[in-house]
């Protein structure tokens, strides 16, 4: 790359630096071309061609019993014609939608009101903030399992001291009135702290003048969260929500060890559905337009969050 | 952390004498309520947690008892040491750290051009890298198990690396971007007028500079692909079981053993939490990736 500034040698000082100049630029911009060509092409390969593919493969009936027979485009609309009938897809489309918004809901209630307890500076308070973290980083399987033991009634201490209380209460996975909720409950203790890092970080780039202004001015803990706190971390709400949204359409570790789907379909999401017609009964056409909606889904909210939390992010 | 003295302050108005006298009788309230709530709230959120690492240490024959006396066993422990489990969790840390390495390698120079070499479709590009990472698992695995059927990928470890690489890399080239922007510029024009090309300068200087980052990065793609269940279940058998699937198969085959099933998920999430210790700073920064206006 050196090389390229000795290249040119015209006749006056002047030129002589602008040339070799605009051959180092060239240069440069070859090098960061050369530096970002693989990560591109991985990504091309890894990503926007199996997205192709799935597209490709939702219009045609492929399953397993007869891959090579299945695999042609007569009725390229087929399997969406069929998931707008299939009352299991509309209705997985209805339990995801209670189960996204009741967890999210609860996740960003529970997130901001930590959030604003451990908004101190303090030792125990910090201490005390790194902790809330685990249950985000824990590997999801294992949240799964922590659950599961806490829905199991022999196992459970819960259904141990309510129990003993004269209060037996059957599991709460195995009621179809509750399971859907006991889910949101298990997501929402899993993702609460996204919100509450989210919501401090907010906090804590928050100007402190306002703030004091109002209170001089006699504004009572209400009227400042009110008007000047709430107003300040909208946005960040705003955009935890739509992240969370977008990530609870890929809940599925905590329903394929909680419930599987069940009791009957009441907790069968449409990502869990697909995960069914795919790779249980082998109906990979069917799968793929299935998960062609998800994508679509996920796309639209993500374009959401380029226009909510990019643009209007800060001119609130 | 100076500006989150003034956030939410207790309002001072009534500082009548008076009142001060009357408030004294609830000074430790006023005082540590606060961080006593916090700490009961902290202690209720990780009782389920917790439950999970007592049970594994739990003597089978005290399973059913809620007292927390007991005297801690191995005995878990050493069954899981006796099935498949070991190969999974050595293929669960080969897994991981094979994908990490490779997105590391292709990832760090791609974050590198991004953040010194501003092309016009830039921003673009940087937005279709972090839309990756939000895209669903289940639209990648049916064209990735339909695939790795052809080419004889299924149940290998470095298939299962590579699917890894849909997330990770997304995730090393957005946060290794803020790290580069870091570095300032200065010492690398200083290195180019001694002659270093782009790539050598980066290697000398740069890179050393933002070593950190890429340790903390490297951390959070591990733990990425460590906790992964979905793409595992899917792609793998028997060869490249990684310990989160072989969790699942004793759920289903011995369900009833508790303590043993507690084990295997206390050592699977162990290596998750040192880590989260170790960067907790980082970590907070590649879990937010995206969300917050850099």
């Amino acid at each position: 790359m050196g090389a390229a500034n000795t290249l040119a040698a015209p006749a006056t000082p002047g030129l002589r630096a602008a040339h070799a100049s605009r051959g180092w630029q060239a240069a440069r911009r070859r090098a960061f071309a050369l530096g970002l060509a693989p990560a591109l092409i991985v990504l091309l390969a890894i990503t926007l061609v199996p997205a192709a593919a799935l597209v490709v493969a939702s219009l045609t009936p492929l399953s397993l019993t007869d891959p090579a027979g299945t695999f042609h485009f007569r009725d390229p609309l087929g399997n969406y014609r069929h998931l707008l009938e299939d009352t299991r897809f509309l209705g997985s489309i209805a339990t995801q939608l209670k189960l996204s918004a009741a967890s999210v809901a609860l996740q960003l209630a529970v997130g901001l009101g930590v959030a604003l307890l451990l908004n101190r500076p303090s030792r125990v308070l910090g201490a005390v903030r790194g902790a809330f973290l685990i249950p985000m980083v824990l590997p999801p399987i294992v949240v799964a399992l922590i659950w599961k033991i806490l829905f199991t009634p022999d196992v459970s201490p819960l259904h141990r001291a309510l129990e003993a209380a004269g209060w037996p209460v059957r599991s709460l996975i195995a009621n179809p009135d509750t399971a859907l909720w006991a889910i949101a409950f298990a997501e929402t203790w899993q993702w609460f702290p996204f919100t509450m890092l989210m919501v401090l970080a907010a906090l804590q780039m928050m100007p402190a003048d306002p703030l004091e202004a109002a209170s001089l001015d006699g504004a009572n803990r209400w009227q400042l969260f009110r008007y000047i706190v709430f107003p300040h971390i909208r946005p960040v709400l705003v955009v935890c929500g739509l992240f969370r949204l977008i990530d609870s359409f890929k809940a599925f570790p905590l329903i394929f060890v909680l419930t599987e789907g069940g009791p009957g379909t009441v907790t069968e999401v449409t990502n869990y559905y697909g995960f069914i017609q795919a790779f249980n009964f082998s109906y990979w056409g069917y799968g793929s337009a299935i998960a062609t909606v998800i994508l679509a889904g996920v796309f639209g909210l993500s374009w959401l969050v380029g226009r909510l939390g990019w643009n209007d992010h800060g001119k609130h | 952390m100076a500006s989150t003295d003034a956030t939410l302050p207790i309002p001072t108005r009534d500082d009548a004498p008076a009142a001060h006298r009357a408030r004294t009788g609830r000074g430790w309230l006023r005082r540590h309520g606060r961080a006593a709530a916090a700490l009961v709230l902290l202690a209720v959120t990780l009782f389920p947690f917790l439950w999970l690492v007592q049970l594994a240490f739990k003597p089978a024959a005290d399973l059913f008892e809620d007292s927390l006396w007991f005297i801690p066993t191995l005995d878990g422990f050493r069954a899981l040491l006796q099935g498949s489990f070991p190969r999974s969790f050595l293929n669960s840390l080969a897994v991981s750290t094979l994908s990490t390495a490779m997105s590391l390698a292709i990832g760090v120079p791609a974050a590198y051009a991004l953040t010194r070499w501003q092309f016009p479709r830039r921003r673009h590009v940087a937005l279709w890298i972090l839309v990756t990472r939000m895209a669903p698992p289940i639209a990648f695995t049916i064209p990735f198990f339909l695939a790795y059927r052809w080419l004889g990928l299924q149940d290998t470890i470095f298939g299962l690396a590579l699917v890894y690489l849909t997330f990770n890399l997304a995730i090393v080239i957005w946060l290794m971007q803020t790290f580069f922007e870091a570095v300032p510029t200065a010492l690398e024009e200083a290195a180019y007028i001694d002659g270093c090309g782009v790539w050598q300068a980066f290697w000398r200087i740069t890179l050393p500079l933002a070593a950190p980052g890429v340790a903390a990065t490297a951390v959070l793609c591990f733990i990425f692909a460590w906790n992964d269940f979905f793409y595992a279940l899917i792609l793998t058998r028997t060869q490249a079981v990684t310990a989160p699937v072989a969790i699942v198969n004793f759920l289903q085959y011995e369900g009833w053993e508790w303590p043993k099933i507690a084990a295997g998920g206390t050592l699977v999430m162990f290596p998750v939490v040192v880590f989260t210790v170790l960067v907790r700073k980082y970590l907070v920064h590649g879990l937010t990736a995206g969300g917050v206006k850099d």
